[in-house]
């Protein structure tokens, strides 16, 4: 029972700094990718086939995404070193400028 | 000096395997049928991971190599996803070939 408790504070507190609807700016996002635009694209759309558009990727997908590589439960060696000084606001910004831009698409079932 | 030059071709080699491993293209037709699995998930708008809370990543027009890439490292347990690994487990790399082309001619531009 403990247990299950323990687990879940660690579950709440991991999504705190997500859930606690910090807003982010898509326009500082914009100022903040200058990095990104070398492998991403200037619109989010990669300049090479084996790294992701980001154009149009939900919000939520991206900020987990990045928080991902910050905590390294995402392993990659150079989105590694990106992700890794970026704060909560950082992420929050990247990822509303990303998802705000025209590109990927949900899809639908036919 | 002959560890540096080890580790030089260590890192050519490991940059040249994506690219070689992107020169078969999959079929998308062959694809689209496997891919219906991928579509309870992926092709909900709006359809969250239970838990932590995100949307499910669109992958309508997300380029095939990375594709390709993100299938197999959820394959080999490299990406930390346990419905991913599940899901990309049964598949072949013909099979992760064909999805990526299917879902990478999706939509997008």
């Amino acid at each position: 029972m403990t247990m299950i408790k323990n687990t879940i504070l660690v579950l709440v507190l991991v999504c705190i700094p997500f859930a606690a609807s910090a807003k982010g700016n898509a326009s500082a996002g914009k100022e903040k990718s200058a990095v990104c635009q070398a492998c991403h694209g200037l619109d989010g759309k990669s300049v090479d086939p084996s790294y992701p558009n980001l154009a149009g990727q939900h919000e939520s997908y991206l900020q987990k995404a990045l928080g991902d590589y910050r905590a390294g439960r995402r392993q990659n060696a150079i989105m590694a070193g990106f992700a890794g000084p970026l704060s909560d606001q950082d992420i929050l910004d990247l990822a509303a400028w990303y998802a705000s831009q025209e590109g990927l698409e949900d899809l639908s079932i036919k | 000096m002959r560890n540096l030059i080890f580790s030089a071709l260590l890192i050519s080699a490991s940059l040249t395997l994506p690219i070689q491993s992107a020169i078969a293209a999959g079929d998308k037709e062959v694809g689209q049928v496997k891919a219906y699995t991928c579509t309870g998930c992926h092709g909900i708008p709006g359809y969250n991971n239970v838990y932590p809370t995100y949307k499910v990543p669109k992958i309508g027009g997300q380029n095939y190599e990375y594709l390709v890439i993100a299938l197999k490292a959820y394959r080999a347990g490299e990406r930390d996803h346990p419905t991913m690994t599940l899901q990309a487990e049964s598949l072949s790399d013909q099979d992760i070939e064909n999805i990526s082309a299917y879902f990478a001619s999706l939509g997008g531009e």
